[in-house]
């Protein structure tokens, strides 16, 4: 078999064929380090204009290699998910695996073909090494190994979320998403890398990669323990939540963030109710305080006050001037995004803390402000923002002129009014795609077909709507025309409202970054319809405050003025959610954690 | 120097010595040692004695993601690293149920045979310096490297490539690179005639090694001798051949066997081994650029990462023999057990001492090189 | 009956195992057959395996470490070079007091695995030939691959780390900055706020 045959006994003249090597040159090796190969893995380079701080690289690190080092003057933007710290790296224990690399979220680390470092004992300090893109010793190597498609480890694209067709959900308010399966969440979540980008992002913190790696051991019940940490509004916040932490996800520079919310909606829905209840209300303290506090409004400021403070032992007692809590998150949102029992659940929760909701009670009529105050040794105010501002364009005061949130209030109440045959939405943020893609569903079930049109200052890209909702309204039906200024609704000689001016809008903003929309009168064009919603923002209606109390609290731009805490200038009330801080859920709820934590120190302070 | 504990013994009067081969002695393959009484020059007793490069890996790897250890593998066996990062591979994705896209499993036989030849190499040089023949030594690292330059190309590390991952390959081959392959398997190809006449048909050499640690085949099957030393006892088995993996079955090679069971027949074993490495892997590279697709079934985020639980012993051919990985999961994120059974932990503890013993003392070091002990696999 | 590469082979091995009570066995692939055994016939099996059936080459022995169940899971692997089968036979043994028999009479090598596991679960084998130590000449703690021996941490104990002050970070200190995170932080699971609560 070998082509040497065993019983060969060799030869001693057979080495001297050797000799013909000495009439060969030499093979020599030039001392310069020679150039390493273009994928070599040689000392690390990282572009700092990429890099976001978010140590993916450190936690896949085998040899524990890579510490995470604060950079003052590097941009820190929780909110876009960028942190001022950069890996440095330990050449004493990296083994240049490159794993790093090919984990890296944004694609900002490499090694380079640089190799070569030496030094004597009294300069071991030099290995630990913080690299940006000129390499270890500053002499800008040529990358070497770096990301590639087909090496990635971060997986780049998320779950689908299963949901409704657009016909099967136009003629209904049946919740259009369906919810992942367990299979799908444990995939979802086996994508986070746990930077924790998301946790600084949220405005209360949420404890999101705890809970989505429970999510992947297969521990529901602890990630609903995590999401209770910082967030009795659940189920709702499962939802609907603007989902600042999504924005934020290392993921997301290169592909699709992780779905977060999607996540904690799955971990909700999965978990049986009661055992929910007995999450989120263990660490309840049993001995009363005996400190009585009422807050006005039962939205999700209001309400998580009062789930905190109930927690701590105090009385706490909730009026809400509406038949049901919920505040804008059932008396806004609609049902086909939100469904009602899923709001009932988070209430539910909230109840069983111990916290007394009445509604039907409107604080400024049904009881005074100076008798709660009375009662009580501390008064939250949590209004929300209930009033449809108005565009006071010529005609808007036509009955056929309604506000977005009067309308929604009205369809969520079940109270029969007229749907228009063909409406028109002033707006492009998303209580217009709300009003918009609830009447669609109204007409369609009345009418057998939709006839709505959203117009808007923005182009469309610039909408201030969610992209999705944007989508989901075009393929229900709506019709979306953007870039339009509204300049009066257009009535007829019977007095009847036929129409919508507008004009094509130029620039929205002037050279000072004001608004002061600028227009082209020629671009004009009506809107025929029988109706006009205007959803261009809400206020406060904070009459009940009455004179002397409106006088004597100090303002800011019209808002009451707090301080960190939610405290206002009057030692006993507190103020919080939507009316002073805005705009969505999860602020909301951060906002009732703050002022519940500071009612408790000021009510614990008296106690002593 | 004398240290000042020093106390002189008396010797009971004997003709008996005991020496101490090594832990860093150029009659020994790496960090290892070897404790032999001698009678003259006659080797009477010799006991093996590891643990000069224990470095915990098995227990490391319990401590580390299932795919942070590609790392740490090729460490075990620093002269033939590829088998170790497949053979874990291998196991990883029997209990993860991956499917390793065909282009990677070409890629990874080409890295193996690679790896096999670069090995072999480096051990007849090694097995030429112990007889007192330092050329081949010097030409066998020299043209190693050649493979090294086409590793560092490949994989960008020369050494550890660190470059099979569960799922496949970690990147695709650069550009040209079949062409460089061939370049180099021509020049390695044109290289065998110079070993043979400065090593495998030296007088020398051929004395030197014959009836040197001969094992019978009875004898090899009770120490369950694998590799080239088996084939050189005359048992005709080959993992690659017999217990297939990944494409070997796709591919066309002979398995050399020779009878005479000592140094002289396993050298030549790996000596016409070479030249079935050179012919598998000109199959591979004609192979190579019909075979597209993927390099890399996907695998979820490593940090995120369960095994099924379950467990799984897989083996390969490596160039030293039977390398086995068993890997336990218990359903979590980082291997319950790994368990790596590397050919030289018979070669060089067992069997190196039964040959050793009754040899004579200029022998040791041959009989082991002639088993292509490589310490670290006993150690871990 | 002696078992032949040309018989039909999963039938006959099965046949041939039927001989040892209480056995369950299950092809894991066509040339990869699980074997699960009480320990006391372990032995019988090996006999079998080895005087009819080929199974001439102990490929390994491996120690599994199960502190939950109190018990070391052995696992035999053997090969057969006739019929180009593995057989995987798994027993399992109290953890106290871990004592096994050796199957050195019948299998050499097992000598090599036998003290090998020994110096490293604590695993006793009455009748091999050596249960000296081979590899941890020098340690005098426990058997490392218990699972109950933490080695990070006692690496950690064991050695100080080179505490670096390069310049560069003594700049950023300076301005306020320094290290956030050590590798060692992300290493250990973080304490959850309800278990302090407790
Ligand atoms: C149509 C619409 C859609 C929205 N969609 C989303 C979304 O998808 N995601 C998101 O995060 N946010 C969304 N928001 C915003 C979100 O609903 C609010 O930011 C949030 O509800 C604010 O909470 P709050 O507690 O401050 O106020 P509110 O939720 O408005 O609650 C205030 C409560 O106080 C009550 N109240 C007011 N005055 C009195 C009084 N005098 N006496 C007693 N009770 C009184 C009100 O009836 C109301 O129930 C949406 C808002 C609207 C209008």
């Amino acid at each position: 078999m070998s082509d040497i045959d065993y019983k060969d006994r060799g030869s001693l003249l057979n080495p001297l064929k050797s000799f013909a090597f000495f009439g060969r040159p030499a093979v020599t090796e030039a001392i310069e380090p020679r150039p390493a190969s273009d994928n070599y893995r040689g000392f690390h380079v990282n572009d700092w204009t990429k890099c976001v701080g978010c140590s993916t690289c450190q936690k896949v690190c085998d040899n524990a290699a890579i510490t995470m080092v604060r950079i003052p003057g590097l941009i820190a933007d929780p909110v876009k998910g960028i942190r001022d710290e950069r890996p440095a790296i330990d050449y004493g224990r990296c083994c240049w695996c490159g794993l790093c690399v090919d984990i890296c979220p944004t694609g900002s680390l490499a090694l380079s073909r640089e190799y070569v470092h030496t030094c004597v004992d009294a300069e071991l300090d030099s290995y630990f090494v913080l690299p940006d893109s000129s390499g270890m010793h500053g002499q800008h190597f040529e990358k070497g190994w770096a990301k590639t498609a087909d090496a990635d480890l971060v997986d780049l694209d998320r779950q689908k979320m299963p949901e409704m067709e657009p016909e099967q959900r136009i003629g209904n308010f049946a919740e259009m998403l369906l919810g992942y399966d367990d299979q799908q969440a444990l995939l979802e979540a086996s994508r986070c890398v746990q930077c924790g980008m998301c946790h600084d992002a949220c405005p209360t913190h949420m404890h999101a990669p705890e809970y989505i790696r429970a999510i992947w051991e297969g521990k529901l019940e602890e990630a609903v323990a995590w999401i209770y940490q910082t967030n009795p509004f659940a189920h709702i916040c499962g939802r609907v939540c603007t989902r600042r932490c999504e924005d934020a996800c290392s993921i997301g520079h290169r592909g699709e963030p992780i779905a977060i919310r999607w996540l904690k909606r799955y971990a909700m829905d999965a978990v049986p109710h009661e055992r929910v209840k007995q999450i989120a209300l263990a660490g309840k303290v049993d001995t009363p305080t005996g400190k009585r506090v009422a807050i006005i409004g039962g939205g999700p400021a209001g309400l998580t006050a009062a789930f905190d403070l109930a927690k701590k032992g105090h009385a706490v007692t909730v009026f809400e001037a509406l038949a049901e809590p919920g505040g804008m998150t059932r008396w806004g949102i609609p049902e086909y995004r939100l469904p009602y029992d899923r709001i009932d659940r988070d209430i539910d929760v909230i109840r069983s803390a111990g916290v007394d909701i009445r509604c039907n009670v409107r604080i400024g009529q049904d009881i005074t402000l100076d008798q709660l105050r009375a009662g009580h040794d501390a008064v939250l105010l949590a209004l929300g923002l209930q009033q449809g501002r108005q565009t006071r364009i010529p005609h808007s005061e036509h009955e056929k002129v309604f506000r977005a949130v009067d309308l929604l209030n009205k369809i969520t109440a079940n109270e029969p009014f007229d749907v228009p045959h063909c409406a028109v939405v002033i707006g492009g943020g998303n209580v217009a795609m709300d009003i918009a893609r609830s009447l669609a569903r109204l007409q369609k079930q009345q009418y057998g077909q939709v006839n709505v049109v959203v117009t808007a200052l923005e182009e469309q890209q610039h909408f201030m709507a969610d992209p999705d909702e944007i989508k989901e309204a075009l393929e229900e039906g709506i019709v979306i025309r953007d870039q339009c200024g509204p300049q009066g609704c257009e009535i007829d000689a019977a007095g009847k409202l036929v129409g919508l001016k507008t004009w094509k809008v130029l620039s929205i903003f002037d050279e000072n970054k004001r608004f002061a929309p600028r227009y082209d009168e020629a671009g004009e064009t009506i809107h025929a319809c029988d109706t006009v919603i205007e959803a261009i923002g809400q206020s406060a209606d904070t009459s009940l405050l009455g004179d002397t109390l409106t006088e004597a609290l100090e303002w800011n731009r019209g808002r009451i003025k707090v301080d960190a805490d939610g405290r206002t200038s009057e030692a006993w009330l507190w103020s919080a959610g939507d009316m002073v801080n805005g705009p969505d859920v999860v602020h909301a709820v951060a906002d009732g954690h703050r002022v519940a934590t500071s009612i408790d120190a000021v009510l614990m302070e008296q106690k002593k | 120097m004398r240290p000042e504990n020093y106390q002189s013994v008396n010797h009971p009067p004997s003709n008996e010595f005991e020496l101490f081969f090594g832990p860093n002695h150029p009659g020994i393959e790496g960090n290892y040692a070897l404790k032999v009484r001698v009678n003259g020059d006659e080797v009477t007793s010799a006991r093996a004695d590891g643990g000069y490069l224990h470095r915990g890996f098995e227990k490391l790897m319990e401590g580390r993601l299932w795919i942070q250890n590609i790392a740490l593998v090729p460490r075990i066996c620093v002269p033939d690293p590829v088998p170790m990062e497949v053979c874990y591979s291998l196991a990883i994705e029997e209990l993860g149920g991956i499917e390793v896209p065909e282009r990677a499993q070409w890629i990874r036989v080409m890295q193996l045979e690679l790896s096999r030849i670069a090995a072999h190499l480096f051990t007849f040089g090694g097995h030429a310096a112990t007889t007192g023949m330092y050329t081949p030594m010097f030409w066998g690292i020299a043209d190693r490297d050649l493979i090294l330059d086409l590793f560092e190309e490949l994989s960008g590390g020369r050494v550890y490539h660190i470059f099979n991952i569960p799922g496949g390959v970690r990147r695709d081959l650069p550009p040209g690179y079949l062409d460089r392959v061939s370049k180099t398997l021509d020049y390695i190809e044109s290289r065998l005639p110079d070993y043979d006449n400065l090593l495998f048909t030296n007088k020398v050499f051929v004395h030197r090694a014959t009836g040197v640690g001969v094992l019978n085949q009875e004898q090899a099957l009770e120490w369950a001798v694998t590799g080239p030393n088996l084939r050189a006892t005359g048992l005709d088995f080959d993992v690659r051949r017999d217990d297939p993996y990944l494409v070997y079955d796709q591919i066309e090679f002979d398995v050399p066997v020779e009878q005479a069971g000592d140094a002289w027949a396993r050298a030549l074993v790996r000596r016409s081994e070479l030249k079935e490495s050179l012919r598998i892997l000109r199959q591979v590279v004609a192979k190579l650029p019909s075979v597209g697709g993927p390099i890399r079934a996907p695998i979820p985020n490593p940090l995120a990462w369960n095994l099924p639980a379950g467990d799984v012993y897989t083996r390969v051919e490596s160039s030293k023999g039977e390398l086995a990985y068993y890997v336990v999961s218990n359903g979590g994120d980082k291997p319950y057990r790994v368990h790596v059974r590397g050919p030289s932990a018979m070669h060089a503890v067992q069997v190196l001492e039964n040959l050793v013993t009754g040899a004579r003392i200029e022998d040791v070091a041959q009989i082991m090189f002639s088993l292509d002990a490589c310490p670290p696999e006993v150690d871990r | 009956m002696k078992l032949s590469p040309t018989s039909n082979l999963s039938a006959s091995l099965e046949f041939l195992l039927q001989e040892i009570s209480g056995l369950r066995s299950q092809w894991k692939s066509p040339r990869r057959l699980r074997v699960d055994l009480q320990a006391e016939t372990l032995p019988a099996l090996i006999e079998l395996l080895k005087g009819r059936a080929g199974f001439v080459h102990l490929s390994a022995i491996s120690c599994v470490d199960w502190p939950a169940q109190n018990e070391f899971e052995l696992v035999y692997h053997l090969w057969s070079y006739e019929v180009k089968v593995l057989v995987m036979a798994h027993i399992r043994i109290p953890r106290d007091p871990g004592i096994y028999l050796s199957i050195y009479d019948l299998y050499r090598p097992a000598a090599f695995f036998e003290r090998d596991i020994h110096e490293m679960f604590g695993l006793f084998f009455e009748g091999s030939p050596d249960m000296g130590k081979f590899i941890l000449t020098e340690w005098d703690g426990p058997p490392p691959m218990r699972k109950e021996f933490d080695g990070e941490a006692w690496v950690m104990n064991q050695f100080d780390w080179q505490d670096y002050q390069p310049g560069w970070l003594k700049d950023i200190e300076a301005k306020g900055g320094g290290i956030t995170t050590r590798p060692e932080d992300v290493r250990r699971d973080k304490p959850k706020p309800w278990d302090e609560q407790s």
